[in-house]
C-alpha cells in the first residue's frame, strides 16, 4: 500500500517541480536543452561503436570463414571480452591507451570491443549462411572471389548481420548509460542526478525520463537498422514468407 | 584466463584453511584497543575513499581513537547514505553539514574538539594557465558573497526542492548583482568540472554561470567522481576549474597536514598544490565532513562529541 | 596510477588478488570470499527464478504456437537501460525496509537481473522447440505420442542444446551486470570496481573486474558440462567422426535465435 502511494502520490513540495513518476515530461521541459544534448551524445555514443565494430568485424569474421580452424578461437576470445564487466572496461581503456582519465573516448573505444566481439561470430555465420548453390552460380557466371564476396555473399548475409547489429546497438544504449554513473555526460548523468536528489524522499522525474529516452533511443535506432535491411535486401519482400 | 582461475581457486582454498587456522584473527589484527567502546557496537556508512583518507577512519582512530565495529560503503553523503541512517542499515554516517537531510531528519552531528576536519572553506581550484585577471576577479567577487547560511540555503532550493542547480546558481548570482554582463573573460576557453555530490555541481554550475555572464566559453564536466579521481583531471588540463574544499584538498594534496584554521590552512595549501594549479581568494562558507547519528543513537549512547565514541560501554 | 607499463599493472593485480589479507573481512573491508559468494548468490538466484518463468513459458509458446508475442515482448526488455532500472526501484523499494537488512536494495537488484535473464532463455526455448523439424514430431505422432510426450520426449531433448545456450549467455550477463549492485550499495564483486573506481585504486579494480570475468568463464564451463551430460549425443553430434554436419547446424541454429531478436 505504503508503495503504491509512494508512486502515485504527487508530492506537496513548495517548488514547482513534483516528484510523481509522471512529471518525466515537464521534467524534459524545463531541462530541455541539457537533456536534448545527453540525448544526442548517446545516440552517437551507441551508434559509431557499432559502425567501427562492424568495419573491424567484417574482414575477421571472412578470415575465420574462409580459414576454418580461425573460427573456434576467435568465437572463444571474442566471448572472454564479454565477460568484462562494462564498467571495468570503461576505466580500464584509458590507462591501457594513455589517455587522459577523463578522455570521452573511453567509452566508445570500449563498446566498440563489445562490438566486435559479437560481430565477428556473426559475420562467419552470416557468411556460412549462404547456400552453397548460391556460391556455385555466381562463381560460374564468371564472378571472381573478390566479386562474388561483396556482390554476392555479403548481401545474402544482410538479414543475419543486421540481426546482430541490432542486439549489439541496443545493448549499446544500456551501457553507455552506465558510464554517465561514472561522469560521462550522457543520458545515464539522469539516474545519478534522480539518484542525489532522492533525499528525504525519491524523486522520479529525471530517472523515469532517463529510462523513456533510453527505450525510446533504442526501439528508433532498432527501427532504422530493420528499414535499411528492407531497403538492401529488396528480394526477400519478392518471396512469399513461409 | 585459466591460470589465473586456477591462481584464484588455490587462493581462495589457501584462504580457507589460513581462516579456519587462526579462527578470529581478523577482528584483533584491525582495530587498535577498540573493543568494548561505543564505535565497536556501530556500523558506519560513507564513501569508499573514507576508510583511507586522512581525515576518515584513520583520522579518527588518531585524534580519538574510534574505531567502528563495521565500515559499510554508501555513497559521498548522498541519499544512500541519508537513507541508510535513517533506515538503520548504518548507525553513524559521514555526511557533509550543509546538508539539509541532517535538520529534516533530526540528526545528530558530533562535534569535532580536536578539529580531525579541518576548516573547509570552499575555493575555486583552476589551472594557471586559464586563471586571467578577468577570472579571477570574476570568482573572486563570487567567493566574497558566499557564506555558510547563503549555501545552505542554496542547497534547501536544490535538494529538498528539486529546483534545478542551473537555475538556482543563476538566480543566486542576480540576487547578488554578480550576473551583469561583461567581457572580463572574453575569450577563455574553460572547462568547469564537479566531483559527484549536488553542492559541488550547484558552485560548479555558480562558477561556470558567472563565467559564462563575463563572455567565458565555459563546457561542463558534472558529476565527475571523488577527488581521487578529478584532481588527476586537474593536473592534466581535463577539467580546468572545479569548487573545493580547502581542508580537503590540503589533506589530499599532504597527508601529514597538520593546518586546521581556515587562513593556516590556506597557507599550507599554496605549498602543496601541482605545479599547474592554483586556488584563488577563499570563501567564508564552510561545508566540512561530519560524522552524524541518529537522534535515538546519540541518546542511547548519550553522545554529543566524536569523542563519546571511544568510551568504554 | 596510471602510470608504469602494461607489466606493472599485472603485477599489481596480481599482488592485489594473491594478497590474503584482501580475501578476509574486517571491520574496515569485507574481502573477497565475502563478496564472491555474495555475487554468486545474486546470479544464482536471478538466473534460477528467470529460469523457472522463461523455460516453461518458452516450452509452451513453442508446443502450442500461441501467444508469440510474448517472445517480441521480452525481447523488448532487452532494450531497458539496466542502471536506469536499478536506481528507479531502489529509490522506490529501498526506504521501506528498516534495520539492518539489505533486503530493500537486494530486491530491486534482483529484478533488474531476472529481467535481462529473461530474455536470452525465453526466446532460445522458443527458437529451439519451433526449431524442431516438422519430420520429426510427425514421426512422434506416427509412434501413437501425445501432446505432453512429445513435448517432453521429443521436442524438450531435441532443444536442449538452444536452451542450454540461452541459459549460458544469461548467465554471463547476469554475472557481468550484477556488478551494478554496487552502485547501489549492495555487496558482491561489483564493489571493488566502484570502490577502486572511486580511490583511483587500480589494482582493486581490475582485480575486480578479472574476478568477475574468471567467474563468469568458471560458470559457462560448469555449464558446458552440465549441458554435455545432459544432451543426448544423437543430437550434439558428438559421436565419434560424422556428427560434424549435425553439431554446425546446431551452433548455426543458436546463433541464428541469439542474434535475431524477434
Amino acid at each position: 500500500m505504503s508503495l503504491l502511494h509512494a508512486v502515485f502520490a504527487t508530492a506537496d513540495s513548495p517548488s514547482s517541480a513534483s516528484s510523481s513518476p509522471w512529471h518525466f515530461f515537464g521534467y524534459f521541459l524545463d531541462h530541455r536543452s541539457q537533456d536534448l544534448s545527453w540525448l544526442w551524445t548517446h545516440t552517437w555514443l551507441s551508434v559509431v561503436p557499432v559502425i567501427v565494430g562492424l568495419l573491424i568485424a567484417l574482414p575477421l569474421g571472412w578470415l575465420s570463414r574462409r580459414y576454418g580452424w580461425l573460427y573456434p578461437p576467435m568465437v572463444s576470445i571474442t566471448g572472454l571480452l564479454y565477460t568484462i564487466p562494462s564498467i571495468a572496461l570503461f576505466v580500464l581503456v584509458p590507462p591501457l591507451l594513455g589517455l587522459s582519465s577523463l578522455d570521452p573516448l573511453q567509452v566508445p573505444i570500449a563498446l566498440t570491443v563489445y562490438s566486435v566481439a559479437l560481430l565477428v561470430r556473426v559475420v562467419a555465420d552470416g557468411l556460412a549462411s549462404v547456400p552453397e548453390e548460391v556460391n556455385q552460380a555466381a562463381t560460374a557466371i564468371g564472378y571472381g572471389r573478390a566479386r562474388r564476396l561483396f556482390a554476392v555473399e555479403l548481401p545474402v548475409a544482410v538479414p543475419v548481420i543486421a540481426a546482430g547489429l541490432r542486439v549489439a546497438t541496443v545493448s549499446n544504449v544500456s551501457m553507455v548509460a552506465i558510464a554517465g554513473t561514472i561522469g560521462m555526460s550522457n543520458l545515464g548523468q539522469l539516474f545519478q542526478i534522480g539518484k542525489d536528489l532522492s533525499t528525504p524522499t525519491a524523486y522520479y522525474p529525471p530517472i523515469v525520463l532517463g529510462i523513456v529516452l533510453c527505450v525510446l533511443l533504442a526501439l528508433v535506432l532498432d527501427a532504422l537498422i530493420i528499414l535499411a535491411t528492407r531497403l538492401m535486401t529488396p528480394w526477400r519482400r519478392a518471396v512469399p514468407a513461409k | 584466463m585459466k591460470h589465473k582461475i586456477l591462481i584464484a581457486g588455490a587462493a581462495a582454498t589457501a584462504l580457507a584453511l589460513t581462516l579456519s587456522a587462526c579462527g578470529s584473527s581478523s577482528s584483533d589484527s584491525s582495530s587498535g584497543g577498540g573493543s568494548g567502546t561505543v564505535a565497536s557496537k556501530l556500523i558506519l556508512g560513507g564513501p569508499p575513499e573514507f576508510k583511507k583518507r586522512a581525515d576518515g577512519i584513520p583520522g579518527l582512530a588518531k585524534h580519538y581513537g574510534v574505531s567502528f565495529g563495521k565500515y559499510t560503503v554508501t555513497d559521498t553523503g548522498g541519499p544512500v547514505t541519508v537513507n541508510a541512517l535513517k533506515n538503520g542499515q548504518v548507525d553513524a554516517a559521514d555526511l557533509f553539514t550543509t546538508d539539509p537531510s541532517i535538520e529534516a531528519n533530526h540528526f545528530v552531528i558530533l562535534t569535532d574538539p580536536k578539529a580531525n576536519f579541518a576548516a573547509q572553506n570552499v575555493l575555486p581550484i583552476i589551472s594557471k594557465a586559464k586563471a586571467t585577471d578577468g577570472v579571477k576577479t570574476t570568482l573572486n567577487a563570487i567567493s566574497a558573497k558566499l557564506d555558510t547560511a547563503g549555501l545552505g540555503a542554496l542547497m534547501v532550493k536544490v535538494v529538498t526542492q528539486k529546483q534545478d542547480p542551473d537555475a538556482v546558481a543563476k538566480a543566486w548570482l542576480s540576487d547578488q548583482g554578480l550576473s551583469t554582463a561583461g567581457t572580463a573573460a572574453s575569450g577563455v576557453k574553460l572547462t568547469v568540472g564537479s566531483a559527484n555530490f549536488p553542492e559541488n555541481v550547484l558552485l560548479a554550475q555558480i562558477y561556470a554561470e558567472a563565467l559564462k555572464a563575463q563572455g567565458a566559453k565555459i563546457s561542463l564536466k558534472l558529476n565527475i567522481g571523488s577527488r581521487e579521481k578529478y584532481v588527476p583531471a586537474l593536473k592534466d588540463g581535463s577539467v580546468d576549474l572545479m569548487p573545493e574544499y580547502n581542508g580537503s584538498i590540503l589533506q589530499y594534496l599532504d597527508p601529514n597536514a597538520t593546518a586546521t584554521a581556515p587562513d593556516e590552512v590556506f597557507t599550507a595549501l599554496q605549498k602543496v598544490l601541482p605545479k599547474n594549479l592554483i586556488v584563488l581568494t577563499q570563501s567564508a562558507a564552510q561545508d566540512s565532513d561530519a560524522i552524524v547519528v541518529t537522534k535515538a543513537t546519540a541518546a542511547k549512547y548519550g553522545l554529543t562529541s566524536i569523542a563519546d565514541l571511544a568510551k568504554k560501554q | 596510477m596510471a602510470t608504469g607499463g602494461a607489466g606493472e599493472m599485472i603485477g599489481q593485480v596480481f599482488s592485489w588478488l594473491t594478497d590474503s589479507a584482501h580475501w578476509r573481512d574486517t571491520p574496515l573491508d569485507t574481502g573477497i570470499t565475502t563478496q564472491l559468494l555474495a555475487h554468486i548468490k545474486f546470479s544464482l538466484i536471478a538466473v534460477g527464478i528467470a529460469g523457472a518463468i522463461a523455460l516453461p513459458l518458452g516450452l509452451f509458446i513453442g508446443h502450442t504456437r500461441r501467444a508469440t508475442f510474448l517472445v517480441a515482448g521480452a525481447n523488448a526488455l532487452r532494450s531497458l537501460p539496466s542502471v536506469g532500472l536499478l536506481v528507479l526501484l531502489t529509490v522506490m523499494i529501498a526506504p521501506h525496509f528498516h534495520g539492518r537488512t539489505d533486503v530493500g536494495f537486494v530486491i530491486p537488484t534482483e529484478i533488474v537481473l531476472v529481467l535481462l535473464a529473461i530474455p536470452p532463455i525465453l526466446s532460445n526455448t522458443y527458437a529451439g522447440v519451433d526449431n524442431v523439424s516438422p519430420a520429426v514430431t510427425d514421426a512422434a505422432r506416427g509412434m501413437g505420442m501425445r501432446g505432453r510426450q512429445i513435448l517432453f520426449g521429443v521436442e524438450l531433448p531435441c532443444s536442449l542444446p538452444l536452451i542450454f545456450s540461452g541459459i549460458r549467455s544469461a548467465t554471463l550477463q547476469v554475472i557481468a551486470t550484477a556488478t551494478i549492485a554496487s552502485f547501489v550499495p549492495l555487496g558482491g564483486l561489483g564493489r571493488f570496481i566502484y570502490d577502486g573506481l572511486q580511490q583511483q585504486d587500480y589494482p582493486q579494480m581490475i582485480g575486480g573486474g578479472v574476478l568477475v570475468a574468471a567467474l563468469a568463464l568458471t560458470a559457462d564451463m560448469l555449464l558446458a558440462l552440465i549441458q554435455r551430460l545432459v544432451v543426448s549425443r544423437g543430437i550434439s553430434g558428438r559421436f565419434s567422426k560424422s556428427g560434424g554436419a549435425a553439431a554446425d547446424a546446431v551452433d548455426a541454429a543458436i546463433t541464428r535465435a541469439e542474434v535475431a531478436p524477434v
